[in-house]
């Protein structure tokens, strides 16, 4: 189902929710156990439209980015796009990077195959808004170290 | 022990005398300076300072947290200064004008450590393996002191190889551990062991 949905992905340029586990993606923030379980489209329409609503703030977009990130999934590139033209309206350059790395974290061990095709879909998105990727900036290598509390 | 209690008492009992100043009616639940007027506890929310909210954070306080499960925290990790005031201006204007270090600057001020810093291997396995083989190698050493001074030495019945002999002799006779044991070694037909 894996392989099928991500095949069908990069061959027909459409659909299959790009998914690291074989079960469908759960809904985050809402319980769901009398309520028939969303489908992936589904739930990428309502993420584009969360991120596409003209007067999202930093507290929304924060929940919706959290969200994401606690779904067992990679996003789509249409919900990439739309929380990065909501970075842009927000003017907010770090959230956009940081969603970025996100992205790049959800790939998990699949990082080789899936994030390549992300930047593909993405990539003129992060030119035309001018987001350089965390590689550009050299943030996907440890940069700075943090002093333990331990050995302070 | 009793130390410990006598400390949460008196904690528990300056709290409450703080708290009694103010009529029952109007008592507050709160320990902070504003609810009580003076002296008390510092709130969360004044904690944070200058930083800007920008979410609800993992658990509902505004605290800063690097999380990969929970990738943005409730609060930007710097307080705005005179440099990032700046840099925020221009964040306002064509991302394209930003160079990368004034990318990488609001980045920091926004957060504290990247997804690679936070994921970097720390190295703790080589003091837990370490301090792990230490105490093994401690063990050992006792084990090794008390044979030396404590243990008295093996009986005769051990250390003579005709008495041991005639014990498995005896074994041997009475058919002990006929089935998987020492009597199961023995051929009873040729007499000897069997190989």
């Amino acid at each position: 189902m894996i392989r099928n949905a991500f095949s069908r992905a990069l061959v027909a340029g459409r659909a299959g929710f790009l998914q690291v586990a074989p079960q469908s993606a759960s809904v985050a923030g809402c319980r769901h156990m009398s309520k028939v379980a969303e489908s992936d489209e589904q739930l990428t329409a309502r993420y584009v439209q969360y991120f596409e609503s003209k007067d999202i703030d930093h507290w929304w977009l924060s929940k919706h980015i959290n969200d994401l990130a606690g779904t067992d999934a990679v996003p789509e590139p249409d919900i990439i796009k739309a929380c990065l033209h909501a970075c842009r309206r927000l003017n907010d350059i770090a959230m956009a990077v940081r969603f970025m790395e996100i992205v790049h974290f959800k790939c998990g061990n699949r990082v080789k195959e899936i994030y390549p095709y992300v930047l593909q879909e993405v990539g003129p998105t992060l030119n035309e808004l001018g987001i350089p990727t965390p590689e550009e900036l050299g943030m996907d290598k440890p940069q700075l170290a943090l002093e333990d509390v331990y050995d302070m | 022990m009793i130390e410990s209690w006598i400390a949460m008492a008196t904690v528990t009992g300056t709290l409450l005398r703080r708290c009694s100043r103010l009529s029952a009616a109007a008592a507050p639940l709160s320990t902070s300076a504003r609810a009580l007027g003076g002296g008390g506890l510092p709130t969360v929310v004044e904690r944070h300072g200058n930083r800007m909210v920008i979410g609800y954070g993992f658990n509902g306080e505004p605290n800063y947290i690097d999380r990969v499960d929970y990738p943005i925290p409730a609060v930007r990790f710097k307080e705005d200064n005179a440099q990032i005031k700046v840099l925020r201006e221009k964040e306002r204007g064509d991302w394209k004008k930003l160079t990368k270090e004034e990318v990488q600057e609001l980045y920091r001020a926004t957060f504290c450590r990247s997804f690679a810093e936070m994921q970097a291997p720390t190295g703790e396995w080589k003091l837990v393996l370490g301090g792990t083989m230490l105490a093994c190698s401690i063990a050992v050493w006792i084990y090794l002191f008390m044979k030396v001074f404590v243990y008295e030495k093996l009986p005769d019945t051990i250390t003579n190889p005709e008495k041991v002999e005639a014990q498995v002799q005896r074994m041997i006779d009475l058919r002990m551990n006929p089935v998987q044991g020492i009597a199961s070694e023995w051929d009873y037909e040729k007499g000897q062991w069997k190989n």
